[in-house]
C-alpha cells in the first residue's frame, strides 16, 4: 500500500509500531549473539548483561501491546492496517519468548562456565545457533520488506536447525551415558541446544505470521517438521 | 492463527432474493450506475458502502422503484424480485413499495398518531378486515420494531413527539407492518446517538430472521457489524461484493483498501 491515509497521523502511529518492533527485533539479535559468544569465552560480564538486557526486551514487548491496543481502538484499522496491527502484537510476543530464551542461556552460562569446555559441543552449538540467528534476522527483513518468498524460505530452513537439534541431541546422550559425572553439565548444554532450537521455531512463526500480513492467509501448517527427539530414548538406534 | 473465515449467514447457501443484472441508471446524461450486476441473499443483511456519490443510494432506490418519481431518471438492464422483473409495465409500484420497505437517513413519521403511521399501510393495502385485526397487526409491528413497551400505553400521541431513535423504530415499524419481504435502509442511525444506534442495529439482527435487509451506511464498522455481506461501490460500479468478514479483512481490490483502511486512492 503506496497509498498514505487521509489522516497523517495514523500513518505515523503504524509506523511507530514498526519501528519498535524492529528495535525490538534488534536487540533480540543481539542478545541471542552475545549469550552464544559468552557461552563460548566463559565471559561471566556479558553473560549478566544478556540477562539484564533481557528486561528492556520484555518493556518494549508490554509497550508494543499496549500501543497497539490503542491503535485498535483508536483507529479501528482494517484490511491490511488490521493484519498489521495484530502481526506486530503477534512478532512481538515471538520476539520476547526469543529474547528469555537467550537470557536462559546466560544463565546456564553462569555454570557451565566453572567446568571445563567440550569444544564438540559447543561448535555444534554455535553452527546451529548462527543458523537461527540468520533465520531471525531475515524473518525480519522479510517483515520490513514485505517479501513473502523470503518468509516462505526461512519455513523450510527450520527443518536443518531441528536436523542439528536431532544430532546434538544424541551426542549429549552418548556423552553421558559415557560419563555420568558429565550428566550436569551435557544436561546444560542440551537445553541451550533445545532454546536454540525453539528459538528456530520462533523465527518460523515470525515467517508465517509476515505471510499472514501480507496475503491474508496463514500458510499451510504441513511444512516439513524435524525434531523427532520427543520419541527417542536411551535405546532407540540414532536415524 | 486468526480465523478470517467467513461467520454465519455466509457459510450456507441462502436463496436470492434480488437478481440484478447490467444495470445502469442514468440522471439525464450523467450516469450514476455503470453495468451493476449483484445477487441479494434472503434472510441476510447486505450492506452497500463507498464514498458520497458512488451510486450506491442511487442504486438502493432501484430496487424499490423509488427512481420512478424523479423525472430525468432512467434505468436500463435487469432487476428481478423472486424471479420477477420490478420494472415489467404490469408491476404497480405501490405494491412493488409494500413487499420491498424502505426506511430513510432522517426518521420522517407522519404527522399522525404512533398508531395511525403505523396503520396507515396496512389500512390502504387491505392487510386487515377489521379494527381488531388492524390492532393486532399494530402491536405486532411495534413489537418487531422494539417499540412497543415505549409507546404502548400512549399509541395516540403523534409520532412526532417521540425522541428520534423512537421516530427511526417507528419508521421501521410503519416499514414492516406491510409485511414486506425485503427492508431497504438508507443510513437509518446517520441521524441517532450511539444508544439508538445500537438499539436500531439490535433490530436490524432480528429483522434478518424473516427478512432481506439491505443498508447504505457511511460507517464502515456499522457495516461490519450488522451485515453479511457487503458491496463495495465507487464511481457508479461495484467494485466489490462479498463476504463481510473477507471485505474487511482481506479485500481483493486496491480501491476497496483504500477506502476502508481511509487512505486516497
Amino acid at each position: 500500500m503506496a497509498s498514505q491515509h487521509i489522516v497523517s497521523s495514523f500513518d505515523h502511529d503504524l509506523e511507530a509500531l514498526q519501528a519498535q518492533l524492529m528495535r525490538m527485533g534488534g536487540l533480540v539479535e543481539s542478545a541471542s549473539q552475545n549469550a552464544l559468544k559468552a557461552l563460548e569465552t566463559r565471559d561471566l560480564e556479558l553473560s549478566l548483561a544478556v540477562r539484564d538486557g533481557d528486561k528492556v526486551i520484555d518493556r518494549i514487548d508490554e509497550e508494543l501491546k499496549s500501543d497497539a491496543a490503542s491503535v485498535l481502538v483508536r483507529r479501528a484499522p482494517a484490511a491490511g492496517d488490521l493484519r498489521t496491527v495484530l502481526t506486530v502484537m503477534a512478532i512481538s510476543t515471538h520476539l520476547e519468548r526469543c529474547g528469555d530464551y537467550a537470557k536462559n542461556i546466560a544463565k546456564r552460562t553462569t555454570v557451565l562456565a566453572e567446568t571445563a569446555p567440550a569444544p564438540d559441543s559447543i561448535t555444534a552449538l554455535r553452527r546451529m545457533a548462527r543458523m537461527v540467528e540468520s533465520m531471525l534476522s531475515d524473518a525480519l527483513d522479510a517483515y520490513i520488506q514485505r517479501d513473502t518468498d523470503k518468509a516462505e524460505d526461512i519455513r523450510l530452513r527450520d527443518l536443518d536447525v531441528d536436523q542439528m537439534y536431532n544430532t546434538l541431541f544424541r551426542a549429549l546422550l552418548t556423552h553421558m551415558m559415557e560419563d555420568p559425572r558429565e550428566i550436569s553439565y551435557n544436561m546444560h548444554l542440551h537445553f541451550i541446544a533445545k532454546n536454540i532450537e525453539r528459538m528456530g521455531d520462533h523465527a518460523t512463526s515470525i515467517a508465517e505470521q509476515t505471510v499472514f500480513m501480507i496475503t491474508g492467509d496463514m500458510p499451510d501448517d504441513d511444512r516439513p517438521k524435524g525434531d523427532t527427539t520427543a520419541y527417542s530414548s536411551p535405546d532407540t538406534p540414532a536415524p | 492463527m486468526y480465523d478470517v473465515s467467513p461467520r454465519d449467514g455466509a457459510v450456507d447457501h441462502k436463496e436470492l432474493k434480488f437478481r440484478c443484472k447490467d444495470v445502469q441508471v442514468f440522471y439525464g446524461d450523467s450516469q450514476a450506475i455503470k453495468d451493476v450486476n449483484v445477487d441479494i441473499e434472503d434472510k441476510t443483511v447486505t450492506s452497500f458502502i463507498g464514498p458520497s456519490g458512488c451510486g450506491k443510494s442511487t442504486f438502493l432506490r432501484c430496487l424499490n422503484r423509488m427512481n420512478d418519481t424523479i423525472d430525468v431518471c432512467r434505468i436500463e438492464g435487469q432487476i428481478k424480485l423472486d424471479g420477477e422483473d420490478i420494472y415489467d409495465a404490469d408491476v404497480d409500484p405501490v405494491q412493488l413499495r409494500a413487499r420491498v420497505g424502505m426506511v430513510f437517513q432522517k426518521p420522517n413519521p407522519f404527522p399522525k398518531s404512533i398508531y395511525d403511521n403505523v396503520a396507515y399501510g396496512p389500512k390502504i393495502h387491505g392487510l386487515a378486515r377489521n379494527r381488531a385485526e388492524l390492532g393486532e397487526l399494530v402491536e405486532k409491528s411495534l413489537r418487531r420494531a422494539a417499540l412497543w413497551d415505549e409507546v404502548k400505553d400512549r399509541l395516540d400521541l403523534p409520532g412526532t413527539g417521540l425522541s428520534g431513535g423512537q421516530q427511526q423504530r417507528l419508521c421501521i415499524a410503519r416499514a414492516v407492518a406491510t409485511q414486506p419481504q425485503v427492508l431497504l435502509m438508507d443510513e437509518p442511525c446517520s441521524a441517532l446517538d450511539p444508544i439508538a444506534t445500537a438499539q436500531v442495529e439490535e433490530l436490524i439482527d432480528e429483522l434478518k430472521q424473516q427478512y432481506s435487509v439491505v443498508i447504505v451506511t457511511h460507517s464502515m464498522q456499522q457495516a461490519a457489524r450488522v451485515s453479511q455481506k457487503t458491496a463495495f461501490f465507487h464511481l457508479g460500479n461495484l467494485v466489490e461484493y462479498g463476504d463481510t468478514d473477507t471485505i474487511f479483512t482481506n479485500p481483493q481490490d486496491e480501491r476497496t483498501e483504500n477506502y476502508i483502511t481511509g487512505r486516497t486512492g
